[in-house]
């Protein structure tokens, strides 16, 4: 049950990144580190709790999206997911992302809510997540040692718990540049439009023509953290992506997963449908 | 705990208040400057009874936004839509439309259509729908809403003709 009441705190507002690093190897796992807020506060209003809160506001120039087709797209720690949803550049070249950023929360939410945050909150329904797990991303952490990446395959550790340490500061997501035959797409399951996703999933083919050269199969929902699929990947490596082929990958999901009851579905009902919804996230992103 | 000043612009006008870290920005609108038509609804983000616009027309939730990060932003709540004792025409438009019942939903619902209509003139009803996203109703089941919104794209675009 939330309280409704934020517990008290003292809030840091670094104007920085060089001040922001500082101030986390000052207090480290003392500070929260707070972007657009959506997730953080929401949890602090039910049993989150620490005794400081590090607020990026301060700080210009972290809001950047940049596509170059060479290099691919640059998200900035601070860049919301309207500022995602508003850019054709990203709908054109990074569709699952587009469209996963599309429905996350609410339009109020889209606008103070950050891809980076999506990622940090490490939660298996995070619907950006998904989509980046399977478009491909390198999250790079600035400390006052000085950088480090990581890749988005090892960014999640366990549910909630992610490989920053507490004195990095994410500061930027790149996603590679697509090439000429990569496709992509997302879908999820819900309840309403605010909810949660009960079930994500996400792809992204590269292809050849008809056949699959290779793929990235991203789900959630179906365990601690957001998974690929590479038992699936392998079916569609090598293939003409056909019906038959599209019917195999259906029915190998439920051998690959490990949903959980809660207050958002079943594990028998996530499991009935996870390879319908993975279908029919291949077939959206071949537009086929 | 510490407190901070911070400088609001709200509707217009410069205020400097003393926040706590944890003063939520719909906190500080109702209690401390006394714009309590910014409802507080579910305190959690998900009914929408508390949109302001920030920055011109972006519609954030006030109670999941600490106060002492919008120092020095620009603020609009519903006091601020009228001009001169005239109702704005979304106001307006919800009245003609009888697209209030108990009232409560629809002062976030005034803020979110202004922000609906100033990327979107002429939305289709997929669109007001979608857009309304993130602020819920409970007696009205949305249909004159909808129509106060589509009223309000209207009444808008015939200011537009008129002032050309």
């Amino acid at each position: 049950m939330s309280t409704r009441v934020l517990p008290d705190f003292e809030i840091l507002i670094p104007r920085d990144v060089p001040e922001a690093v500082r101030t986390l190897a000052e207090y480290g796992p003392k500070a929260l580190v707070m972007a657009g807020g959506t997730d953080v506060l929401v949890m602090m209003k039910y049993n989150l709790r620490s005794e400081y809160l590090m607020s990026l506001s301060g700080i210009d120039g972290l809001d950047r999206l940049e596509f170059d087709p060479g290099n691919g797209l640059t998200i900035g720690a601070t860049t919301t997911i309207a500022q995602i949803v508003d850019s054709p550049e990203v709908q054109a070249h990074y569709p699952a992302l587009w469209q996963a950023a599309s429905v996350l929360g609410s339009p109020q939410i889209r606008n103070a809510a950050t891809v980076i945050g999506n990622l940090l909150r490490a939660s298996p329904a995070g619907d950006c997540s998904c989509a980046v797990l399977a478009l491909g991303g390198t999250l790079v952490l600035e400390s006052v040692h000085g950088r480090r990446e990581v890749s988005i395959d090892d960014l999640w550790l366990s549910y909630g718990v992610t490989a920053r340490r507490p004195d990095e500061l994410a500061v930027e997501l790149r996603l590679p540049a697509p090439g000429a035959g990569t496709f992509s797409g997302f879908r999820r399951m819900t309840r309403t439009s605010e909810d949660l996703s009960k079930l994500n999933a996400s792809v992204r083919l590269d292809m050849d023509g008809p056949v699959c050269r290779s793929a990235r199969l991203a789900m959630g929902c179906v365990g601690p953290t957001t998974v690929r699929l590479p038992a699936i990947e392998a079916i569609l490596t090598g293939k003409v992506v056909d019906d038959a082929v599209l019917k195999t990958v259906q029915n190998a999901v439920e051998g690959c997963i490990s949903p959980i009851d809660d207050k958002r579905s079943s594990a028998e009902y996530r499991s009935a449908v996870a390879g319908v919804l993975l279908r029919r996230t291949i077939a959206q992103a071949l537009d086929v | 705990m510490k407190k901070r000043e911070i400088c609001l612009h709200v509707n217009g006008e410069r205020h400097i208040l003393t926040v706590a870290a944890n003063t939520t920005l719909l906190h500080a609108l109702r209690e401390d400057l006394n714009f309590t038509e910014t409802k507080y609804g579910c305190g959690t983000g998900e009914c929408g009874a508390c949109t302001v616009l920030v920055d011109g027309t972006k519609a954030i939730l006030a109670c999941m936004t600490l106060a002492a990060t919008m120092d020095g932003k620009h603020i609009t709540t519903t006091a601020g839509l009228a001009r001169d004792g005239k109702l704005h025409p979304v106001q307006q438009a919800f009245v003609d439309e009888s697209g209030i019942q108990c009232g409560y939903c629809t002062p976030g619902m005034v803020m979110k259509t202004v922000s609906i209509l100033a990327r979107n003139p002429n939305p289709s009803e997929a669109e007001i729908r979608h857009g309304l996203e993130g602020n819920i109703c409970r007696c009205t089941g949305y249909a004159k809403i909808v129509k106060s919104v589509q009223r309000a794209a209207e009444l808008m675009a015939d200011e537009s003709k008129a002032a050309e």
